[in-house]
């Protein structure tokens, strides 16, 4: 089968009223969500997914895709009109698009991150369904050596590459680690850090983490503050913003998508680390560099095409290899498992049509986004108005179904409070939840693979530099680090 | 220790058989939904719906290798409204394997019926030079501690069926570990590990497909699913027999008339048309068993695994 026939394959199968009615809610439900304060895409899918159960395998991951591009659009949403970004990626779009906002220019900053958001969705599927197979195929010669050498790699990029204090983002994945490694150990079949429970000899589950550490956390945190959200309804003057705008945001747009789509396909980065890095790329390029954080509109357009291209070819690597580029690419990853698919090479060769119909839905969704949203924007801004005392009750209890439903155990739902704890401490001491749950997902899968890769080459470490595939990804690994080291160095140079 | 719990806890009054069911009946599954227990269970659930008007739910409660469903299930109410779908490593692993459980597969347990057992299929990647079992054997004394096996993890069948081949014909093999059988297959199929003996069906497709080679399958007779298949034992290794299967049971003290009851009742729906195709679909083949046949087969399948899992020294605790 060659692109096109693969393409029409897909649409075929997203083209079913069933696939496009769950396309379609998952959107809904995902922008919805993702409108909603301190709530991006991870915790919109950790409270819905469970939603997903009792789907097909194909419209279930269809709904959480839809889920995943409406949760990241909602963010949009709210950074520019109230200054309230919904997930790390949409920081970025507060620091522009809420200046356009207040100088009464919500309508173009809302219409241009649309449109951003749209063109990088485009080019993203575009781009997975070229090198995506190609990717496939070569993922078949990932044996254990070169995904122990990958997983070291995103783990090093994760932890030196995090925004913010370094020895933190280290601490954490240090941390995400030690929670990662509870559970059934698959070497020996022993139980670690169980403590005899049961429930612990699978290891924490993902849903326990994820919505403990963000949204029992985040919550307990808002309660804290007094209500003191503005709405900046009153002045959003026209929608469609003017042949300048599009004439300013065009080449933004292009290079945003450029930056988010390589940023996407490398695991352990994803779409944050994607936006900044587009910003700071836009600002440099900039004649008159002084406007970015007035309400440049260049610095909405890029990193929203940069954010939203990011989060379709971390696609990439999940479908064609089962490495989460993402948290909540991680997510996913587990959405798939509990559907009964192992996630790694052979899922696009096995299950084309969960695949290509993936992919064709990706598009379709991002398009029903669109549609949606622009005109939508009235009533996400009422939304917004709903006090907190009515909204928090309501999430916490889809965070107990959500917990309660994944092992039909309640003992999932006590861990995730405990966890909420913990994840409003960090949060306290300014310790990033993110580099945590990379170390959680990566560390048990690193461990994993090392020890394969080394029981099978009977304890020659060689390995891993002896097979060119590995010994890239060990050089690349080297490379991440130098890169980060040397700043450090210099500065310290300078300083003596 | 918690010895007899189940009958500790069982209220007075017997329930009369003649009134069962007037309640809906719930099945445990120890296990995550979609997987073949699952199905199993709501494939007989939905059977039993239809014929005795009462709803059949399946209660999905997976987790420590089914040993936290397995506990609820021993721990039910004995009126005949809770019994388990239970499985090979449920009712005749797990307690050798973990022997601080608090629940016992034999003490704790009525059986009803068994219900479908699935074959493991012995297949070696294409690049490894050997096409029949006799040849596998040979080359692994020819080349010893070079081959690599791999299984869906310490202690299922895949792992304790190899182990048993290695016993029985005195190869040395190295174990290779992984979560589930996906990873194995396209670790087989890549050659980066030589051989596996799993569960039929994830396997069989790539046979078909001639991405791998099958060199024989385990169960006693060949395979209705591909009998051009050899079984090991007819290949090379005599009385090798080692399957994956799936059975009802209910706590120990439940009313026999109703542990009769369901059993009947589960031998009937096994023999109808439809139910044989979809659990044939399933790669497995159904079966249907008295009480007592299912009693001795249990029990037999303890001996068995005991045996196994002592001579390859297999200590999980």
């Amino acid at each position: 089968m060659d692109l096109l026939d693969n393409l029409v394959f897909g649409f075929t199968v997203a083209f079913s009223l069933q696939n496009l009615a769950y396309c379609f809610v998952g959107v809904l439900l995902g922008t919805l969500v993702g409108v909603l304060p301190g709530i991006g895409p991870l915790v919109a899918i950790a409270m819905l997914f469970p939603l997903t159960f009792s789907l097909p395998a194909v419209p279930a991951l269809i709904m959480l895709a839809g889920i995943y591009y409406g949760a990241q659009y909602g963010g949009s949403t709210t950074s520019i009109l109230v200054n309230l970004p919904g997930e790390t990626a949409s920081a970025v779009t507060c620091l522009d698009g809420y200046q356009m906002a207040r100088q009464g220019r919500a309508g173009p900053a809302l219409a241009i991150a649309a449109i951003a958001s749209f063109f990088a969705g485009c080019v993203g599927t575009l781009l997975i369904a070229l090198v995506g197979p190609a990717l496939g195929e070569w993922a078949l010669l990932f044996g254990a050596a070169e995904y122990t050498a990958l997983m070291l790699m995103a783990l090093v990029a994760s932890a030196v590459m995090s925004q913010g204090d370094a020895v933190k983002g280290l601490a954490m994945v240090v941390l995400g680690l030690l929670i990662g490694v509870v559970g059934t150990d698959v070497n020996s079949g022993m139980a670690r850090y169980a403590f005899g429970v049961p429930a612990l000899s699978d290891g924490v589950g993902f849903t326990v983490m994820a919505v403990g550490l963000f949204a029992v956390a985040e919550i307990v945190v808002n309660l804290e503050q007094r209500e003191s959200r503005e709405v900046y309804t009153s002045r959003i003057t026209g929608l469609m913003p003017t042949a300048k705008d599009l004439k300013d945001s065009s080449w933004p747009m292009v290079r945003g998508t450029a930056v988010g789509a390589f940023f996407g396909v490398l695991p352990g980065t994803g779409p944050a680390l994607s936006s900044f890095a587009t910003y700071m790329l836009e600002k440099k390029l900039a004649r008159d560099p002084s406007r970015f954080g007035r309400g440049a509109i260049e610095g909405v357009a890029a990193p929203e095409a940069a954010n939203n291209a990011a989060a379709q070819t971390a696609f990439i690597p999940m479908l064609t290899l089962g490495v989460p580029a993402t948290a909540t690419m991680a997510l996913m990853l587990g959405a798939m498992t509990m559907q009964g698919i192992e996630p790694g090479p052979h899922v696009m060769l096995a299950k084309p049509e969960l695949f290509w119909g993936i992919i064709a839905s990706m598009w379709i969704g991002n398009l029903m986004l669109v549609i949606l949203n622009l005109p939508l924007v009235g009533v996400w801004i009422r939304l917004l108005r709903v006090p907190y005392r009515w909204l928090f009750p309501s999430i916490i209890m889809f965070c107990c179904i959500g917990n309660y439903s994944v092992n039909n155990n309640e003992f999932d739902v006590y861990l995730c409070a405990l966890v909420g704890v913990l994840g409003y401490v960090l949060l306290k001491l300014e310790c990033e939840p993110a580099p945590l749950i990379l170390g959680y997902v990566l560390g048990p899968l690193l461990e994993e693979y090392l020890r394969r890769a080394l029981l099978i080459s009977r304890g020659d470490p060689t390995v891993f530099f002896t097979r060119p595939i590995s010994l890239a990804f060990m050089i690349a690994t080297v490379f991440i680090l130098a890169i980060m080291v040397a700043p450090a160095v210099r500065r310290k140079r300078e300083e003596a | 220790m918690v010895s007899g719990c189940a009958c500790l806890f069982a209220p007075g009054a017997p329930v009369q058989a003649q009134r069962y069911p007037d309640k809906p009946i719930r099945v445990i599954v120890p296990y995550t939904p979609a997987g073949t227990t699952d199905i199993l269970a709501r494939l007989i659930g939905q059977k039993m719906n239809e014929s005795w008007g009462q709803p059949v739910i399946v209660d999905n409660r997976p987790g420590a290798n089914g040993n936290i469903g397995t506990e609820i299930a021993a721990r039910a109410t004995p009126d005949g409204y809770t019994i388990i779908m239970g499985a090979a490593a449920t009712h005749s692993i797990n307690n050798t394997l973990y022997p601080k459980l608090s629940w016992d597969a034999v003490r704790d347990f009525a059986p009803i019926s068994l219900v479908a057992v699935v074959p493991n299929i012995l297949v070696v990647g294409n690049s490894l030079p050997v096409k029949s079992v006799k040849e596998l054997i040979a080359y692994a004394k020819a080349n010893p501690g070079k081959l690599n096996y791999g299984s869906p993890g310490t202690g299922s069948t895949a792992h304790l069926s190899m182990e048993l081949f290695k016993s029985m014909t005195g190869v040395n093999l190295n174990h290779i570990p992984y979560k589930g059988s996906a990873g194995v297959l396209a670790d087989v199929m890549a050659g980066q590990i030589s051989l596996t003996m799993d569960n039929i069906p994830v396997y069989l497709p790539q046979v078909q497909a001639g991405r791998i080679r099958a060199l024989g399958v385990s169960s006693a007779r060949r395979t209705p699913a591909a009998p051009e298949i050899p079984t090991v034992s007819e290949a090379g290794v005599p009385g090798l027999e080692a399957v994956t299967w799936f059975g009802l049971l209910a706590p120990a003290a439940t009313p026999k008339p109703i542990v009769e009851m369901l059993s009947v009742e589960t031998a009937r729906i096994l023999k109808l048309a439809d139910v044989h195709k979809r659990i044939s679909e399933l790669g497995a083949e159904p079966v249907g068993s008295t009480p007592q046949q299912y009693a001795a087969f249990i029990r037999s399948e303890i001996v068995k695994w005991r045996k196994v899992i002592q001579d390859a020294g297999v200590r999980l605790e």
